[in-house]
């Protein structure tokens, strides 16, 4: 696939993202791209460890470390402090894969950068103190996100309906609140010697900045960590569903809603790419298909959606939707079916393809105005294999072809792929 | 020679932050339009923006509802045609109703350009507001409100703005669910021809700006075609005292309660509003903040706790925002009552405040950093009339102030004591 339609080489040119990578002796990856137009520098350290790293009795475990991260190392007793004296900010997040930490501060001031993380690479300053506020903040942060939101809890029970045996059956912020309240300093520490290591993360730094500046800092500040022994990931796989599950919830909520998830590829299966273009078929914008026949046409739904969860095992295509006041559960699901099945019924349009495909390009193109998000997708696709990867994305979207699109529903969209989780309004 | 981690690198104070100050041009019918020429992406956002918000609307819930229906119809196009066009392009008009503005944002690849802008000409001054699209966009909106009425944060959103503005200023009222039935088309039809007109808007243009980009806005946006000769938005309300300081809203079980704390107070244009807003960061403008530092990061009541200043074209007012954990609720509030007292009463050490200037510094610089951010830092300057030197005024603010002119501005505006107070959830 070479000829790229709607895409001129002119513009393909333009979005290659330049890129210097290097590998220190203890194992960490340090990748630089340079932008000259900005005075700002984004400082990116994603460690390779998620919430599917997790002990199924104490989920929520790797989130609850990365808030354990700011609470001071060995040698700094306060990681915003000088950080902030120094103009920057931070923040961090945690999903099922990884745990990314990331800074932006002037370029003059990056020095500072190379010391907090370092140090936090390092070693932390643990104390059962500071463990039992950060469990008062994440029990704090369950409730506010899940628990005491309308619909807050749905993913928390769609996840283990869908998988039985691999860890994405619990969400990043764990299982139940009991799991974080359980744990305790020795098993914080074991897990930071087991997944915080050079040679189990990738640095990776955007700005006006070359590799010949940031690899003698690089080497200054985290050369001399020591590699560590990093737990060999061996995860259970899921097994293939053979019939399709369902689950009934009551709740008082305004409006019924139904929840729907299919196992999908991996994140490096070529399938992956298709089945991304299909969720966007299905509700990316106000042009697709959810959207103009259950929303607009026959005013099934008050919003519905359909997304990928975008994970590196292989993860879940998701459509959901809130029923409209008075419309029965079995006639909405059975207009989602009709939707999903019409993708295998009839071709799609090269049309209907290409504004897809032009959609994703333009939203790429997007992404790239922003240096931060550049140096998190040069890490995340060095962790996937390859940082260059980044540069290959839309030829991969744009080689997507009708019969992929087909033959991935056809797999996808089939009544023993499906969990489905009714979630009903309170009477 | 061993590394010495205890010590910071050296780092240095932004001393000087050039501030890009936005060319401003007129096009032919008059509208004042100001361009933000940065980035190295092949971008352009278009931003347009009515006197039109909630201000002006003779009944609730019209202006966003028109604001937001743009998109719904045209003379020319269908809304699905709309919707077509715009994923095709991979573009996105963003409308964004506020109580002062009716705003409609046009983000699209600039190759696209000449096509996009037609659309976002069209769903300005073309607009059908169809009848069968006005019932399918309020039953959405209803739904949607009865999703949101169940969150203690709306919740107390409602009601602190009533309590701060009064239940008939447009800045405090309302909007209940029988609303959406009261408006008719003609409401909607009515009072887009009334605001959205040519000499009721400006224009920012940000990205890849050239002439080409300023011609294809001239053709499309500067005729004399769609202006309203008898426009007025003169409009005026008076803010009614809080009648009272204390509002609890109960909601059964709830494992959080949301708190707002606040009190009407100045806004961007008066000239102590430097000086205020590094005070509110002081108490609970970044995550560093005397806030999150007691109610978060020493005592685990919440997620998160902010405060912070809004600036409305007739009024401001300061709020404290959180939801914390149901049975502390009482507790949450009175160490941010607190704050505010050791803010008034105690001089802030140099080092915090050497802390809050540099860290206020970096943030003007991340805000000006990209042709979009730029373009949204400026947004509310432009909208208000403000004179655009306002950063260069912050920046010098930020880097002379004092110790005491801190507690002294704390003093003069956030007295705990004058604080409205809203909970809603569980209270005891």
């Amino acid at each position: 696939m070479l000829r790229l339609y709607y895409l001129s080489l002119h513009s393909y040119l333009q979005i290659m993202i330049q890129f210097d990578k290097i590998t220190l002796d203890n194992g960490l990856k340090v990748i630089v791209h340079t932008d000259p137009s900005t005075t700002i520098v984004a400082f990116n350290v994603l460690y390779n460890v998620g919430s599917r790293d997790e002990d199924s009795s104490r989920t929520g475990f790797a989130h609850l470390f990365e808030h354990l991260m700011f609470e001071g190392s060995i040698h700094i007793p306060s990681y915003d402090t000088p950080l902030q004296n120094a103009g920057g900010e931070n923040n961090a997040f945690t999903s099922n894969d990884i745990t990314n930490y990331y800074i932006t501060l002037p370029k003059e001031n990056i020095e500072t950068a190379f010391w907090l993380e370092s140090d936090r690479m390092l070693g932390l300053d643990f104390s059962e103190n500071k463990l039992e506020i950060q469990k008062n903040v994440v029990t704090e942060e369950f409730n506010q996100r899940y628990l005491n939101q309308p619909y807050g809890d749905a993913f928390l029970l769609l996840r283990p309906l869908a998988y039985t045996t691999h860890p994405y059956q619990w969400p990043t912020i764990g299982k139940n609140i009991s799991h974080i309240k359980e744990a305790t300093l020795n098993e914080v520490k074991d897990f930071f010697m087991h997944h915080y290591a050079p040679n189990n993360a990738i640095l990776s730094i955007t700005g006006n900045i070359t590799m010949d500046e940031v690899k003698p800092l690089a080497e200054k500040w985290f050369g001399s960590l020591p590699r560590r022994d990093v737990k060999n990931r061996q995860l259970a796989t899921e097994p293939k569903q053979t019939k399709a599950r369902s689950l009934s919830v009551e709740r008082s909520v305004p409006q019924d809603a139904i929840y729907m998830a299919f196992h999908m590829s991996s994140k490096l299966d070529k399938a992956y790419y298709v089945t991304d273009l299909i969720s966007d078929l299905l509700a990316n914008g106000k042009s697709s298909r959810l959207y103009q026949n259950l929303v607009k046409d026959k005013k099934l739904f008050s919003e519905i959606n359909a997304y990928i969860t975008g994970d590196i095992d292989p993860g879940l295509i998701m459509v959901n939707g809130k029923l409209m006041p008075g419309i029965e559960m079995h006639t909405a699901e059975d207009a989602i079916w009709n939707e999903l099945n019409q993708l295998m019924i009839e071709d799609i349009s090269d049309y209907e393809l290409n504004k897809v495909k032009n959609k994703f390009e333009s939203v790429y193109q997007f992404g790239q105005l922003s240096g931060l998000n550049k140096a998190m997708n040069l890490a995340y696709y060095e962790l996937l294999g390859d940082a260059e990867l980044i540069n290959h994305e839309i030829e991969k979207y744009r080689g997507v072809t009708k019969e992929e699109v087909k033959q991935t529903a056809e797999k996808l969209f089939c009544k023993e792929n499906s969990s489905t989780l009714y979630y009903m309004a309170k009477k | 020679m061993t590394l010495n981690r205890t010590y910071q690198p050296d780092f240095k104070t932004i001393d000087h932050i050039d501030i890009p100050i936005p060319e401003k041009i007129i096009l032919a019918n008059g509208i004042e339009t100001f361009l933000i020429e940065a980035g190295t992406q092949d971008v352009i956002k278009i931003d347009i923006f009515f006197n039109a918000g909630s201000w002006y609307q003779p009944k609730p819930v019209i202006a966003s509802t028109v604001n937001e229906m743009l998109i719904e119809g045209t003379r020319n196009l269908t809304s699905k045609q709309i919707a077509e066009k715009l994923d095709f392009y991979g573009a996105f008009i963003h409308a964004q109703p506020t109580k002062d503005f009716g705003n409609v944002s046009l983000y699209t690849l600039k190759k696209y350009l000449p096509e996009t802008i037609k659309i976002l000409d069209d769903i300005i001054k073309n607009p059908t507001f169809p009848e069968d699209e006005l019932s399918i966009f309020l039953n959405k909106r209803k739904q949607k409100f009865q999703i949101e009425i169940e969150k203690v944060s709306h919740i107390a959103r409602r009601e602190f703005n009533e309590q701060l503005f009064g239940k008939n200023h447009p800045y405090g009222i309302k909007a209940d669910l029988n609303d959406y039935d009261n408006i008719s088309r003609q409401d909607i039809v009515n009072f887009h021809s009334a605001y959205y007109c040519a000499n009721n808007c400006k224009i920012i243009i940000s990205g890849k700006v050239d002439d080409s980009v300023n011609d294809l806005v001239n053709q499309h946006f500067g005729s004399n075609d769609w202006k309203n000769d008898s426009l007025n938005i003169s409009k005026k309300c008076t803010i009614e005292s809080p009648t009272k300081l204390e509002s609890f809203i109960p909601k059964e079980d709830v494992t959080q309660s949301a708190i707002r704390l606040g009190k009407v107070t100045i806004n961007k244009d008066h000239p102590d509003f430097h000086k205020l807003e590094i005070v509110n960061t002081i108490l609970g403008g970044y995550f560093g903040s005397r806030l999150m530092k007691t109610i978060r990061e020493e005592k685990g009541y919440t997620y998160g706790i902010n405060s912070v200043l809004v600036s409305f074209k007739h009024a401001g007012y300061f709020v404290i925002l959180s939801e914390v954990g149901a049975d502390v609720a009482k507790a949450a509030i009175e160490d941010s009552q607190k704050e505010i007292k050791r803010l008034r009463e105690e001089t802030i050490s140099r080092d915090e405040l050497a802390l809050v200037k540099n860290y206020m510094l970096g943030d003007l610089l991340r805000s000006l950093n990209g042709a979009f951010e730029i373009a949204s830092s400026f947004k509310s300057l432009i909208e208000h009339s403000l004179n655009l030197n306002f950063f260069n005024k912050q920046m010098e603010t930020i880097q002379s102030i004092t110790p005491d002119e801190i507690r002294k501005i704390a003093d003069k505006y956030l007295h705990e004591d004058t604080l409205v107070k809203t909970i809603a959830g569980k209270y005891n």
